[in-house]
């Protein structure tokens, strides 16, 4: 018997179900002080003055902060161009401009009303089509000067642009020429906001030396560096203790509020909360940034794809965060899934004044997906092909290479997904017809390769610890992925796997929950640590037993000799036995995954040069449209997902029902638009996100080819279910409609002005 | 300025000062210490401050502390048995994997609560009808509505 393969709960389902589950927002401390933000009511001006003096004497305060008593340096994610608080200039509505720390939230609030701010207002720079106007006001006149992190190089940035890459790699011009017919598309996708139930906050002490944060952070490492950075100390004197985390979804793996909370306890002396409400939560989180995309091929009318250009322009907002690493997606995906002849690339990370867009499940994946499936619809439609026919005409096979020079060995999975979808929803039976569509999407997917460690330990009772500041951010990739995998290395049900919650003290580096790594990578370390107690725990079961080594077997808890059931010891029993005989059975385990190749000179600003440990994913929307009001509804969604091999099965499906559902949302309801660098949906309430009765039960495909270089075959598996679902939502609502969907959300309005133009036709 | 206030918490008479202006669940978080009904957004549009005041399900972070005087509250905490048994729809959360991150999961299981005290065998649609005040990021939903499915099942045996 396995623990690998089997729906074990989560292991710490119960604690929620009671309402006992410590979260971030939980986390307290007697006397902890509470903390409050004055954040920039406008999107860019100049900071005329500030006058703290009421506020610095209003009743509880016990500190108030802004950029003259914070570090003056500025930090960031790659690009160093983030000041601590603004000190001259406001970039973004709601930045950051000064803390109140009090005894009461609501003595911060009224403290907070007291300050004097005067802010010379400027017209902001709200989109990157103004940023990249010929003398736009820049956001960062001294860019050129701005460091970077160590290790990363250099790439091109320039004006409003923090960041850029560019792949010309010869012969696009000259293949066009060989197309019938070329069709060129322009895409446009807001921001998406992640939507963590649970706002941020952030709790920190100060012992004269060392800060202590108490946080629900997806990545702790990252916390602690960030947090080191931008007080300008090295990592060493920073702790970061994980607790539970109220949803992620990319939003938790930068800083949010954890450096200003160690600032106010450092500068109090008293351990510090800062918390979010939801607005400021809203205007100020590092949403998916919104973009546009410029896809043109050139399609022979025997229906091959014969040349393209591409070009993504992507709003950072006021500071840079990832993007300037995101631009490499668009290489990584304009001539993946589909051969498409010599390809030309273009991406730029663009800073305009709105707040800093960041990571969110899938990152530029999604709408780069929506915008390349949506014009494979239009090249099909372009030379009067099927649609599934054409894509299976161009489809990717195993051997062929990506953009980035990368081969993939095992593309035909993707021909193998086509096929399975089609055997439960075939495509041209059913679904269609007045009002109704279908539509398909196919993307290949990464596996996050960055380093983890995890440390197992046979404990005195017989049971397993697993300890690893890999988090849980709610997909149960520890509670389920490393404690089944980690139990199946012992012979053990999952039930005797406790896994400890992070904490940067004591555990080694881990990257934290982002790009489907945790169950793939900390698994790979899990394995690695089992293998080293393994021959330790078979030597001391071997005197117990008075048998070889060799002659024993494991399972069950227990260790007994081949053939004799009657001769066993509990692993509790070797547990103890081993701390006489050279200590505890414990030991840590490492790994990152091995880059595949690439070639470096594909592209001049290439930072995340590489998918490694691709996966492989094809998705098929059924719709209908209501003529009265032209909402959309989806009646059948069906995904064909590699996943290399299921550890739980109700972990990966709890993944993809809940990646479609955030995928319908941006495809239908969600975004953030914002008009002079305000957003104009500001509340849960108003932002329209899917309820219950919006989202159909998802059809599963799951397919497993294991991966020889994964934990019993597991690949990555959470992330990319979001991302071939507006895409695919997008092309049957055309479908269904006529209309030429380019934006997203969809609108209702240009769907019935479509409707009604057919009619008329 | 404060008032007393007197209130059932899951089952128990509690009497405590709240300010006038106080919301239901500042006062089960801060003062009671029940940190499991959680606070969301605010604005009483996700749900997750579900608790049930006089048998119906309320958002508690709009719902004014003193307008529960004399009456009973229950929250999250309140569901399992005095040993920490799971009740059946707890369970089936568990089960059925309708948890991820965990963060609304208090909430929709006190809008359930009701729904399922209200009628014995709900369709998936009176489910969806039922949960439209309570937002979930992680699951999807359908492992909630299996796991009402798994309660009613569980209940007909």
């Amino acid at each position: 018997m396995t623990a690998v393969g089997l729906s074990d709960p989560r292991s710490d389902a119960y604690a929620k179900v009671r309402g006992l589950a410590t979260y971030g927002v939980d986390y307290r401390e007697a006397g902890m002080l509470h903390a409050r933000l004055l954040r920039s009511p406008v999107a860019a001006g100049r900071i005329r003055r500030l006058d703290v003096t009421k506020a610095r004497s209003s009743p509880g305060v016990h500190a108030v902060v802004a950029a003259a008593e914070a570090p003056r340096h500025r930090n960031g994610l790659v690009l160093l161009d983030t000041p601590f608080f603004a000190g001259d200039m406001v970039l973004y509505e709601g930045e950051p401009i000064a803390m109140v720390v009090a005894d009461t939230p609501r003595q911060a609030n009224s403290a907070i009303r007291t300050i004097g701010l005067d802010i010379e207002e400027m017209e902001p720079v709200s989109n990157v089509v103004e940023a990249l106007s010929p003398g736009a006001r820049l956001l960062h006149p001294d860019l050129e000067s701005y460091r970077v992190i160590p290790g990363i190089g250099s790439w091109p940035k320039e004006g409003n642009c923090g960041g850029m890459l560019i792949s010309d790699p010869g012969g696009v011009d000259e293949a066009f020429e060989m197309a019938d017919i070329i069709v060129e598309d322009l895409y446009t996708v807001p921001r998406q906001y992640q939507a963590y139930l649970e706002p941020k906050s952030a709790t920190a002490s100060y012992d004269g030396w060392r800060w202590t944060l108490h946080v629900s952070h997806q990545f702790p490492y990252k916390a602690r560096s960030r947090v080191a950075q931008a007080l300008g100390v090295p990592d060493s004197r920073i702790r970061v203790v994980g607790h539970h985390i109220g949803g992620g979804f990319g939003a938790r793996l930068d800083l949010g509020l954890e450096q200003y909370a160690a600032l106010g306890a450092s500068h109090t002396g008293r351990t510090v909360r800062l918390l979010n409400d939801r607005v400021e939560d809203l205007i100020s989180c590092m949403s998916r940034e919104n973009a546009t995309v410029r896809v043109r091929s050139g399609v022979t009318k025997q229906g091959r794809i014969v040349a393209r250009e591409f070009e993504c322009l992507m709003d950072a907002g006021a500071y840079a965060g990832d993007t300037p690493y995101l631009t490499s997606i668009a290489l990584l995906m304009a001539g993946s899934v589909y051969r498409v002849g010599p390809t030309r690339v273009t991406a730029k990370s663009v800073y305009t004044n709105t707040a800093p867009s960041g990571a969110f499940r899938g990152v530029s994946g999604t709408y780069l997906c929506f915008a390349l499936e949506r014009h494979t619809d239009r090249l099909a439609q372009a030379i009067g092909m099927d649609r599934r026919d054409f894509r299976l005409r161009n489809l990717f096979e195993s051997g062929d290479s990506m953009l980035n020079g990368q081969t993939l060995d095992d593309a035909d999975i993707l021909r193998e997904a086509f096929d399975v979808v089609e055997e439960i929803a075939p495509w041209n039976k059913a679904g269609r017809g007045l009002l109704k569509g279908k539509g398909l999407a196919a993307v290949i997917w990464l596996t996050n390769p960055l380093a983890g460690s995890a440390t197992l330990s046979i404990q005195e009772d017989g049971s397993l610890g697993v300890s690893t500041a890999a988090t849980e951010n709610g997909s149960g990739a520890v509670t389920m992925g490393l404690r089944q995998i980690a139990a199946a290395e012992f012979g053990l049900g999952a039930n005797q796997v406790v896994v400890t919650s992070p904490d940067t003290d004591t555990q080694p580096f881990d990257a934290g929950s982002q790009g489907s790594r945790t169950t793939h990578v900390v698994g790979m370390a899990v394995r690695a640590a089992a293998r080293q107690i393994r021959p330790r725990l078979f030597n001391v079961a071997s005197g117990l037993l008075g048998a070889l080594p060799d002659d024993l077997e494991l399972g069950g808890g227990k260790v007994w000799v081949r053939n004799d059931l009657s001769r066993s010891v509990s692993l509790a029993e070797v547990a103890l036995k081993a701390l006489g005989l050279g200590g505890p059975l414990s030991a840590t385990g490492t790994y990152n995954v091995p880059l595949p190749k690439w070639d470096p000179d594909s592209a001049q600003g290439l930072m995340f040069p590489v998918f490694p440990v691709p996966t492989y994913h094809v998705h098929l929307a059924e719709v209908e449209v209501d003529p009265d009001d032209g909402s959309v509804r989806v009646t059948r969604y069906v995904v064909a997902q590699e996943v290399g091999r299921v550890i739980n099965p109700d972990g990966v499906y709890g993944q993809i029902q809940g990646g479609v559902t955030q995928g319908m949302g941006y495809a239908l309801w969600e975004g953030l638009e914002s008009q002079k660098g305000r957003y104009t949906r500001r509340t849960l309430e108003s932002y329209g996100l899917p309820l219950a009765a919006d989202v159909p039960d998802v059809e599963i495909i799951v397919l497993e080819h294991p991966c020889e270089a994964g934990p019993y075959g597991a690949k990555g598996v959470a992330e990319p279910p979001i991302v071939p679902v507006a895409a695919a939502i997008a092309n049957a609502v055309s479908d269904a409609t006529g209309a030429n969907i380019t934006r997203l959300p969809i609108d209702p309005e240009e769907l019935l002005v479509a409707i009604g133009k057919r009619q008329e036709g | 300025m404060t008032q007393i206030l007197t209130l059932g918490v899951n089952g128990t008479w509690r009497t405590l000062q709240v300010r006038g202006d106080e919301a239901l669940l500042d006062t089960l978080r801060n003062r009671l210490y029940l940190t499991g009904t959680k606070r969301g957004c605010d604005e009483g549009e996700c749900g997750a401050c579900t608790v049930i005041v006089d048998g119906a399900p309320v958002h508690s972070c709009i719902f004014p502390a003193l307008a529960a005087e004399g009456v009973e509250v229950r929250t999250v905490e309140g569901l399992a048995d005095r040993e920490g048994k799971l009740n059946s729809l707890q369970q089936a959360f568990v089960d059925q994997a309708a948890v991820q991150c965990g963060f609304c999961t208090p909430g929709f299981l006190m809008t359930l609560t009701v729904l399922l005290e209200n009628k014995s065998s709900p369709s998936d649609g009176e489910v969806d009808e039922a949960i439209a005040g309570n937002i979930c990021r992680c699951t999807g939903y359908s492992a909630i509505r299996a796991a009402v499915r798994a309660v009613v099942q569980e209940a007909k045996t």
